[in-house]
């Protein structure tokens, strides 16, 4: 055993231990905070998109100002949330009054904190347990703001007038001038033409209302816009059927109470929450990393057999350990090499949640939950080892008889047809974990911890899993011995094997 | 301690239809340098692996060190492959170590015995530097010590001076004749007969994987014709007429010409010497040689070594 974890642990030192490794697990972190901040600096950096509404109803640009308002109070409210999640103890923050203490953003919860003295009140709130240090809560900058535009504006007659007048502006050709007095690029305009609307008409007989933007790209204000149009047209035909136009609101503002169940759990504990829907998923994200560590390690198995091979120091491991010790402490320390990097994302998940608190916990939570308290894991990890040395085998075994990575080219391309052959129909296992297709997997040996991982949670029948496991185990055994076989007489052959002698070395004991 | 550590009986190895090693058996003492000599391809890689239990006969015994598996054993052996490598990335003193501790010394020891070693090989400064930077000659001094650091009773060396320069040939034969003082038994394969000449105890003689000969060089030589040289203007059938001669070989021609006379085991040189004289044969030099390793070597394998094809069969399908 000390032989075996001794030939695990270089190979775990050769790519763990390497520069290229470590520069990554270092570089790995940084360029994901650097581009969570590249990311939070564009977006605060997007110069606010200056647009201009040509209205002939007269009766649209208001909604659009108030569509405007209304997302950004949205995003105000979730500015409040990251800000108490980043600066105030998690358990404070959760006693604050209620509409300040964290919580989901919505438009009820923003006329709440308008209606308890705004952020101003909020910030009074919090002024007790703020971290020190923590800088005063500011609102995003607004993203959008409605211009009047050119002073010719005025006296354009038509939509295709307005047009005209614009199309220079919106070529950047000349800038308008915002509020403050400042000069900008005009981004978009909107030109809505007479009789639009549902007045005395249908929506479909009415003229279109036009977004101009030379930005195609950019499509948050043609949405934004859109949103409005369609929000104001609604009260209008509520207004037409009778209703207050406030109405609309409220109506839209209506969620049906809904909660989903499962009927394997007791009624107290059947409600489905965050955890169960992690859980579902699980195994579907186990199956992707598996897939992603078989690859990954495959390769390095490869490479490494085929250095050791054709620089010539099997043999002299082979005087010291046995050829199954040998492959057994690849197949170890190569497993560590592909478990490393989840690990790392494991604990530096589990460590970014520590130091984010509530905010953090409230999203890594359930999953840390599903993945230690599921009695699930230790039947994911047992059917996750099991396609590892099945895979990594064949990957030891075509090392064993390659000189170099292009002989291993001949024997790669089926190998990996066979490895990802089961793509396409894990889908439908994923949906439906007890039809046919998932059956049919779960009795093909190779793709048994696929299939079984996809299907644990679904509760498959027992002796299909039980059934197919051992068969599983059988072909393992059968095939690590076939492979051994491979792997220990052909790795001293000082020539390649033929393909058509591969065959022949796994039959004999050829050693 | 047993006083054979190696013993070999009948032991055969087959692949598929071909015969590597054929009803071999020999046996090595304790304390002894013993010489492996074949052609290329004559089997001694293959007996040296089954030795090791990394190839299984196919039939027959062995056994090492006391043991009927070398498996069992093996932190007691030192092995030098005829191919051998080391990885590129890994520094000279970590390799010496690392095998030291796969034959079984602890981490701490492994360590210190690899610096020591280098050290004492004049390799001290490159402890630290890695393989892929070492000179060839620099890269197999590393090889050598690996197989040594671990301190083995039994050292198995197969081929040990192939592609070796003359300086690090001559640093082998020293470490070689260092390893035997210190009481340690060595098996090592060669098809360069001066070094087997000038380091063996005992040797065998190996070819189309069946043993030609074993013994001491003396009772090599003695199994072989004396050998006497002369040089004379008289024409060779005149020596062949003398009795005791078995042959007379012409090895340079001339107004006077070198001969080279084998006589009869039994036949004595002193004998031939009044002989000649007799028959009024005038020579300007005469003396006396043994066989040398090299002739036995060609007498017993010389089809093997002229034709080592069928041989190299064996040693592609190791």
């Amino acid at each position: 055993m000390k032989q075996i974890l001794l030939i695990a642990w270089r190979e775990y030192k050769q790519y763990v231990l390497s520069r290229g490794f470590l520069i990554f697990l270092v570089m790995f972190p940084l360029g994901l905070a650097g581009l969570t901040a590249a990311m939070g600096f564009a977006e605060r950096s997007k110069p606010t998109r200056v647009f201009v509404v040509y209205d002939e109803t007269g009766q649209y640009a208001d909604e659009i100002d108030r569509e405007i308002e209304r997302r950004h109070a949205l995003s105000t409210l979730n500015a409040w949330n990251i800000y108490l999640a980043a600066y105030t103890p998690a358990e404070a923050a959760e006693a604050l009054p209620a509409p300040f203490a964290p919580d989901g953003v919505s438009d009820a919860r923003v006329k709440a904190i308008e209606e308890a003295g705004g952020y101003a009140a909020g910030e009074a709130a919090i002024a007790d347990i703020l971290r020190p240090g923590a800088p005063p809560f500011t609102a995003p900058r607004g993203q959008f703001e409605r211009v009047a535009g050119p002073a010719e504006l005025a006296a354009a007659s038509s939509v295709e007038d307005a047009e005209s007048i614009l199309r220079p502006y919106l070529l950047e050709e000349r800038g308008v001038v915002r509020a403050d007095g400042e000069a900008a690029p005009l981004f978009a305009a909107v030109l809505i033409p007479q009789g639009f609307g549902v007045s005395n008409e249908t929506v479909e007989d009415a003229p279109s209302a036009q977004y101009w933007s030379r930005n195609l790209t950019d499509t948050a204000l043609e949405d934004l816009v859109g949103n409005a149009l369609d929000a104001a047209l609604k009260r209008e035909a509520a207004e037409a059927m009778g209703l207050p136009r406030a109405a609309l609101d409220d109506v839209a503002a209506i969620a049906a109470p809904f909660e989903a169940y499962r009927p394997d759990r007791e009624a107290e504990e059947a409600q489905l929450d965050t955890q169960d829907r992690v859980e579902t998923l699980m195994p579907a994200a186990l199956t992707y990393m598996l897939l992603v560590i078989i690859f990954g390690v495959g390769n390095l198995l490869l490479t490494n057999t085929i250095e050791e091979r054709s620089n010539k120091i099997v043999e002299i491991l082979l005087s010291s350990v046995t050829a199954g010790q040998l492959m057994m402490g690849k197949l170890i320390g190569i497993a560590a090499v592909g478990l490393t990097m989840p690990a790392i994302f494991l604990f530096g998940g589990l460590a970014g949640s520590v130091a984010l608190g509530a905010g953090g916990a409230s999203f890594l939570g359930p999953v840390f939950a599903a993945l230690f308290s599921s009695p699930l894991l230790l039947i994911y990890l047992f059917y996750f080892f099991c396609a590892y040395a099945i895979f990594a085998m064949i990957f030891l075994a075509i090392g064993a008889v390659s000189n170099s990575l292009q002989d291993a080219q001949s024997y790669m391309g089926p190998v990996m047809l066979l490895v990802f052959a089961p793509l396409p129909f894990m889908i439908m296992v994923f949906e439906n974990p007890n039809g046919f297709i998932a059956s049919l997997l779960t009795w093909i040996p190779i793709y048994t911890p696929y299939a079984v991982m996809m299907r644990a949670a679904a509760d498959p029948p027992l002796w299909e899993i039980v059934g197919a496991t051992a068969l599983m185990l059988a072909f393992a055994i059968v095939l690590v011995r076939f492979l051994g076989r491979i792997f220990r007489n052909a790795i001293l052959q000082s020539s390649p094997p033929k393909a058509r002698e591969v065959w022949r070395l796994a039959r004999r004991d050829a050693a | 301690m047993t006083d054979l550590p190696v013993q070999l009986e009948n032991v055969t190895k087959r692949y598929g239809a071909f015969t590597a090693v054929n009803d071999l058996s020999f046996a090595v003492k304790q304390g002894e340098i013993y010489g492996f000599l074949g052609p290329n391809g004559a089997g001694k890689t293959t007996t040296l692996r089954m030795l090791l239990d990394i190839v299984q006969p196919t039939r027959g015994r062995i056994s090492v060190l006391g043991s009927n598996s070398a498996i069992s054993v093996r932190r007691r052996i030192g092995y030098l492959p005829e191919e051998r490598g080391l990885y590129r990335k890994m520094k000279a003193a970590d390799s010496i170590a690392y095998f030291a501790r796969l034959r079984g010394l602890s981490g701490a020891a492994a360590k210190k015995r690899a610096h020591a070693l280098l050290e004492e090989f004049g390799l001290g400064e490159f402890a630290r530097a890695k393989n892929e930077a070492l000179s060839k000659g620099m890269a197999q001094k590393v090889q050598l010590l690996a197989t040594i650091a671990h301190e083995p009773e039994l050292l198995i060396l197969d081929e040990p001076f192939s592609g070796l320069d003359p300086i690090n040939q001559q640093t082998l034969e020293q470490l070689i004749a260092d390893q035997r003082a210190g009481g340690r038994t060595i098996i090592f394969s060669t098809h360069v007969m001066q070094h087997a000449e000038r380091l063996c105890d005992r040797f065998l003689i190996i070819a189309k994987g069946e043993k030609r000969f074993e013994g001491t060089l003396s009772e090599a030589r003695a199994g072989f014709g004396r050998h006497i040289h002369v040089r004379s203007s008289a024409p060779a059938a005149a020596f062949e007429a003398l009795s005791g001669v078995l042959s007379v070989r012409l090895e340079r021609g001339g107004d006077e010409s070198d001969y080279d006379v084998e006589l009869s085991e039994n036949a004595d040189p002193q004998d031939f010497l009044h002989q000649a004289i007799a028959a009024g044969l005038v020579l300007t030099r005469f003396e006396q040689a043994g066989a040398t390793l090299h002739d036995i070597f060609v007498a017993l394998a010389g089809d093997e070594a002229l034709a080592p094809h069928e041989g190299a069969r064996a040693e592609a399908a190791e």
